[in-house]
């Protein structure tokens, strides 16, 4: 995995990285380079620091401490050299470089009339490795199959961050794209078109358009662009059949995925919550599984023996306007699909 | 006979040395024009097109006749040759490795040289007011090298030939 995103990184960065042992650089999947502060690194869940001679410790005292040099150097390298061209992205406050990596930013923003209009002195980076994972849904897809329509249902994936959405949703693009149904009533029956919007380039890694990842070969990607509009200029011009947009929560997201599902699409959707309970208490959320636009949630929770998911069929909390009655009948529904729940473990956690 | 042979030697020596000197003079202003068309057009790509930088430097390149163009086609693969990782050695590099070619002299590059140390590394604005300081500089330095050229041009025409002139009469 570091030698995935090796290139990215100063001389000095990258020989001390390279001194970890190899298992460790498999599964590296965060670089945490803060300015004049000790490099963390995060693998499997956890997070140490990068001692100078390439030991990891949970204390931070005698770590490598990266300079301003070495900072302004990384910089130059993930802006492709162009700062200038970067405004949209420092906006958002991450870069996503060929390969899907997504590079998270801190540092002074700049205000213009109270909105941020990007950041400036940039002293923190978040590298984050991404990964394909082929076959991470081979679990989940047979529960989520619509019999009637041959296609999937709409589901809502719900998790914190670092638990594996994206990768979930990039392989149910693949696989339905592909027609690879994994179950035996679902076998033989054919690929689906699917659409896409990747407004940050995690899911295809487009680059100068074309995805990077195999997200298969009915597969429509609009990169870089704003989720609500995509999923509407896609409805319009690509027809798809599953639309898949990973963490959405604004209130014109919600609208969008209601023209669409109201337009027979299926959709394939993930949000930052860590359960149910928790999503319901976003208002945007809320009103969705209220209107039945998802039939199943998906909450999923990365363990010790891999990622776990739970499958709740979005119906039984709906229309549940009181927080107690809802959480009380959400413990029930939890309780019920126990025996439903899914287990996989990940090829490469 | 020999005689005669050495003087007209003499005299196209003197001539073309007198006429290469001149042409040192007209071809200063010429790539100063050329230097500063290439930055209008890295200009405009930068700060209208948008365009990230190693590119920009190519299509600068491929509208920049010869020696200029090798400046900015180095700089633009430099940045992935050499292991420092930072826009401006690169850009220096190229600078300090091509300037031998061109006619022009340390003015210029020092200009161009504070330029490269300030590229990409801001917002769109910052870079185009970069960039046009640096045109000032040189449309300053163009304005001097005409002078030169205007007076010194002629000059050293005339020079040449007077000198190898002068060396045929003391021959003889």
């Amino acid at each position: 995995m570091l030698a995935r995103v090796a290139h990215l990184l100063p001389l000095e960065l990258k020989t001390l990285l390279e001194r970890l042992p190899e298992s460790m650089q498999e599964q590296l999947e965060e670089i945490r380079i803060r300015e004049g502060r000790p490099l963390e690194i995060g693998f499997r869940g956890q997070s140490r620091f990068m001692m100078m001679d390439g030991s990891l410790r949970q204390a931070a005292d005698g770590a490598y401490k990266p300079s301003a040099d070495t900072c302004r150097k990384l910089l130059e390298r993930i802006t492709n050299y162009s700062l200038y061209a970067m405004e949209e992205e420092l906006r958002r406050g991450f870069i996503t470089v060929s390969g899907g990596h997504r590079i998270g930013l801190a540092g002074r923003t700049i205000l213009d009339g109270g909105v941020v209009r990007g950041i400036r002195d940039i002293g923190a980076f978040n590298i984050r490795v991404a990964r394909e994972v082929i076959g991470a849904s081979a679990h989940l897809l047979p529960k989520l199959i619509d019999r009637t329509r041959k296609t999937l249902h709409s589901t809502l994936i719900l998790a914190p961050p670092q638990q594996g959405k994206t990768t979930l949703i990039r392989d149910i693009a693949r696989s339905v794209s592909y027609g690879l149904w994994p179950s035996l009533e679902s076998s033989g029956w054919q690929g689906r078109k699917v659409g896409i919007v990747d407004e940050r380039s995690e899911i295809a890694a487009c680059v100068r358009g074309i995805p990077t990842f195999d997200v298969g070969p009915r597969t429509d990607v609009m990169d870089a662009c704003p989720k609500a509009e995509g999923m509407m200029m896609l409805v319009r011009s690509m027809s798809p059949e599953v639309l898949i947009a990973d963490e959405i929560g604004r209130p014109e997201d919600a609208e969008a995925i209601r023209e669409a599902s109201h337009a027979g699409i299926s959709i394939v959707a993930t949000a930052h919550a860590y359960d149910l309970q928790d999503a319901r208490g976003r208002p945007v959320l809320q009103k969705l599984l209220d209107e039945g636009a998802f039939k199943y949630v998906v909450e999923l929770r990365r363990t010790e023996q891999g990622i776990m998911h739970r499958v709740v069929p979005a119906e039984s909390v709906i229309g549940r306007t009181s927080s107690r009655e809802a959480s009380a009948l959400q413990r029930l529904a939890s309780e019920s699909v126990h025996a439903l729940a899914g287990r996989h473990r990940a090829d490469d956690p | 006979m020999i005689k005669l042979l050495g003087a007209v030697l003499v005299l196209f020596a003197g001539t073309m040395i007198g006429f290469q000197q001149a042409a040192k003079f007209a071809e200063r202003p010429r790539q100063l024009r050329q230097l500063a068309h290439a930055l209008q057009r890295l200009e405009t790509e930068i700060g209208y097109g948008h365009t990230p930088l190693p590119e920009a430097l190519e299509r600068t390149a491929s509208a920049t006749p010869e020696p200029l163009a090798a400046i900015f086609r180095k700089a633009a693969n430099g940045i992935w040759e050499t292991e420092s990782f930072s826009f401006s050695d690169s850009w220096e590099q190229a600078i300090n490795e091509n300037w031998e070619s061109t006619s022009m002299r340390k003015n210029e590059q020092s200009v161009l040289i504070r330029l490269g140390s300030t590229l990409g590394i801001s917002d769109k604005e910052d870079q185009m007011k970069h960039i046009h300081l640096a045109l000032l500089q040189l449309k300053a330095e163009e304005d001097a090298a005409r002078d030169d050229q205007g007076r010194y041009e002629k000059m050293w025409k005339s020079l040449g030939i007077l000198i190898a002139v002068l060396v045929v009469i003391l021959m003889v």
